[in-house]
């Protein structure tokens, strides 16, 4: 009897007091590719344990899930309705997400937090279906990465600034040093593998820079344009003349093995150049982009689940405005070795430790002027299928050597059919 | 002398256990209830984990959805998927990728299988560390493997083009990934590469279990190695290869991770199989209902290989 009264006593205690102990550790999930990557995990890092200290009973549980194939566990977290209470995303993928419903409408948050957007580089790309889905983390454009010692050897004493300059410089540095009939060292690379966006932004570069692309601000696609044309042709002159790795895999690990003489890529290229031999790494310099205007857009976003508790989703708020405070996005730009997209983020901080910061924030500014986005505006919600479909043309057209206005007609075709 | 009219000692009554409500299960009479209780727990496992997911994908092809839902009927049924799927040039060139694949990786591996079976059952030096080395690429995690396979592919500086070009049988180098024909070799090739050490290992064992009487009583008789090859080990193997060849099958049709790393179903759908094309409609262009239907579709044509195998080669044996 005795027994039964202190079991029922510890019940009743426990009863009172769990939830007590329960409410003093709010706990946030907080899933991300970027977890553990120098720079940009490193800010993760930064920003969640200042959070964490001003919120002393909140733990953010940061879980790291690998690149590939994390759309896909994302989509089956938001389909199981556990999806995450910070919710990271690329650019490119969270239309998907947006279209099906699953993101909050941020409008009335930033309204009552008094945040303020004016000038977020490439934030009008988190507008969609009228209501703003989410907050842009990065926006940048391409710059070129160039091996200085091969040019100089090719009889090229600066950087190319414009395509034809450009392709001379390829041809130049495209070497067969031993004569044994295998190029050694390829002017530029190209994305050649898998049928995915890599060929779709590759071939954007070179559009861009004949003044065409796949879709106009309008949202019309204009790829069978003569411009357009032009551009994919600029691009297909490099794969014919086999100025690039034909197999157009790992570029930017041949790039610092000095096997590519010139890379034209985002501002995570120098984190490859950091990791280069000390024997090539002093050559490795940087240069603005000779295809203007340079490839650009918008990188990844922070968002809010629709379904996410309304106290879960207030702290996950705060974790936001946390993250886009002038004072983590400067920090943001001196870890992540790229411009924060928040105005005047760039402190002296970021420019002694990144010594072509100036070129980043030019090239950011040359893409975002030109309204520059890697994913084709009135294509969003479309974008893997377009790429795809885009993608596996113009691999045809390079393997059975067919004309390309014919293939542009195609994908103009297939593009309109996908709107 | 014992004195067997002593009274036995007084002993403690059994305690007969009450069983689980009141059912005593250890009676012969509740045998079959034992039995029944002890497989409940793998019985729901079963249910919750393949039968479940199994009937839910079925009922989802049925729905013109991109997302699905986890219950069934939430929207109209329709048969769109399936007339879409039948209709669609894409899914008839997995199916012919896939039984491409099928004929030629199964074939090869089951070859390369036997043949290594046969050499590392043989008494030599260095047999054991042979016998490792068969089993190595079996051991390799999949997606480890085929990244390695990437750098060796590697048209430019990967390491079998150059061996190629050594040796003189290439003059140029291979664009092993981004050229049809080349692609579906490589593809073929790291399967082969990745599936054979399992049937080696698999036939190895069976050719332990032939009794060496066998083969005595064969060579008495005058048989020489290629009719005792043809006439004691292949009947004696048959059970082994039987099912070897049926989990081979399933492998190589069901196999995803070493196409999608290598070429993602590239280069313009040389090496698409079903696999891979239900992967792609799923999670890149989202559309779950269609991509249930090729699932299910995938899951009826292993279902009659299988059969098809299983009836064949249980013949064989018996």
């Amino acid at each position: 009897m005795r027994l039964a009264r202190t079991i029922a006593a510890l019940l009743i205690a426990g009863t009172i007091a769990l939830p007590g102990i329960a409410a003093a550790e709010t706990r946030l999930n907080f899933v991300s590719w970027q977890k553990g990557e120098v720079g940009y995990g490193d800010w993760w890092q930064a920003v969640i344990d200042e959070f964490e200290k001003t919120h002393p009973d909140v733990k953010i549980d940061f879980t790291l899930m690998p690149r590939d194939g994390y759309s896909d566990a994302m989509i089956t977290q938001f389909a199981a309705g556990s999806a995450p209470d910070i919710v990271h995303l690329t650019s490119f993928e969270y239309v998907t997400f947006a279209d099906n419903g699953w993101l909050e409408d941020l409008g009335p948050w930033i309204v009552k937090s008094g945040m303020d957007l004016h000038g977020w580089a490439g934030q009008d790309v988190c507008e969609w279906d009228g209501k703003t889905q989410c907050i842009m983390m990065l926006y940048f454009g391409y710059i070129m990465a160039y091996n200085e010692q091969i040019l100089q050897e090719a009889g090229i004493s600066a950087p190319p600034t414009t395509w034809e300059e450009f392709l001379a410089a390829a041809r130049a540095t495209t070497i067969d040093r031993d004569g044994d009939g295998v190029k050694d060292v390829y002017g530029t690379g190209v994305h050649m593998v898998s049928a995915n966006s890599g060929w779709t932004n590759d071939m954007l570069i070179y559009a861009l820079s004949a003044g065409g692309r796949w879709t106009n601000s309008e949202g019309k696609v204009i790829i069978n344009t003569p411009e357009t044309i032009e551009g994919i042709n600029r691009w297909r002159t490099l794969v014919d003349e086999g100025l690039v790795p034909p197999g157009g895999a790992e570029l930017d690990q041949l790039f610092i093995e000095g096997k590519v003489a010139m890379r034209l890529n985002g501002p995570w290229v120098n984190a490859f150049v950091q990791k280069a031999d000390p024997a090539i790494k002093p050559h490795l310099k940087y240069a603005a982009s000779p295809m203007q205007p340079p490839l650009g857009g918008a990188s990844n976003v922070l968002t809010l689940a629709a379904e996410t508790p309304q106290e879960k989703k207030e702290l996950a708020w705060e974790f936001i405005q946390l993250s886009t405070s002038q004072k983590f996005q400067e920090l943001y730009s001196e870890l992540g070795a790229s411009p924060a997209p928040r105005p005047g983020a760039v402190g002296p901080a970021a420019f002694e430790k990144v010594p072509h910061m100036q070129l980043l924030i030019d090239a950011t500014n040359a893409a975002s002027a030109a309204g520059v986005d890697r994913m084709p505006k009135g294509l969003e919600a479309q974008n893997n299928e377009f790429t795809k479909i885009a993608a596996e043309h113009f691999q045809r057209m390079v393997i059975e050597k067919l004309p390309t206005e014919q293939v542009a007609a195609e994908v103009q075709a297939a593009a309109e059919a996908l709107q | 002398m014992t004195d067997l009219t002593q009274p036995r000692p007084a002993t403690t009554p059994v305690r007969r256990s009450s069983g689980l409500f009141g059912i005593d299960l250890a009676s012969p009479r509740h045998a079959k209830k034992l039995g029944y209780l002890l497989l409940t727990p793998a019985v729901l496992l079963i249910l919750g984990i393949l039968v479940y997911p199994m009937l839910l994908a079925i009922e989802i092809s049925f729905h013109d959805v991109k997302f699905a839902s986890l219950t069934f009927g939430a929207s109209e049924y329709t048969l769109d998927n399936y007339i879409k799927l039948f209709t669609s040039r894409d899914f008839w060139n997995a199916i012919g990728v896939s039984a491409r694949l099928l004929i030629v990786v199964t074939t090869i591996s089951m070859l390369v299988g036997l043949g290594s079976a046969l050499l590392v059952n043989q008494q030599f030096r260095g047999r054991g560390v042979a016998r490792m080395l068969i089993a190595l690429p079996w051991a390799i995690p999949e997606v480890v493997a085929v990244i390695t396979w990437l750098w060796i592919l590697d048209s430019s500086f990967g390491v079998l083009n150059w061996m190629l070009m050594q040796v003189g049988l290439i003059g140029l180098p291979v664009s092993w990934l981004n050229q049809p024909l080349p692609a579906f070799t490589a593809v073929t090739m790291v399967m082969v590469w990745k599936g054979f050490p399992f049937i080696s290992i698999m036939i190895l064992a069976g050719l332990q279990s032939i009794p060496e009487e066998y083969y005595q009583a064969a060579r008495v008789d005058g048989a020489n190695v290629w009719r005792r090859f043809i006439w004691i080990t292949l009947p004696c193997l048959m059970p082994v290869l039987g099912v070897s060849l049926v989990l081979t099958v399933l492998w190589v049709f069901r196999d995803f991770s070493i196409i999608n790393v290598l070429t993602g179903g590239g280069p313009i759908g040389a090496t698409e199989t079903l696999a891979i094309m239900t992967y792609e409609e799923a999670f890149q262009y989202f559309r779950m209902g269609y991509a249930s239907a090729l699932g299910v579709v995938t899951l009826i044509i292993c279902a009659l290989i299988s059969a098809f195998l299983v009836k064949k080669t249980s013949h064989a044996v018996f």
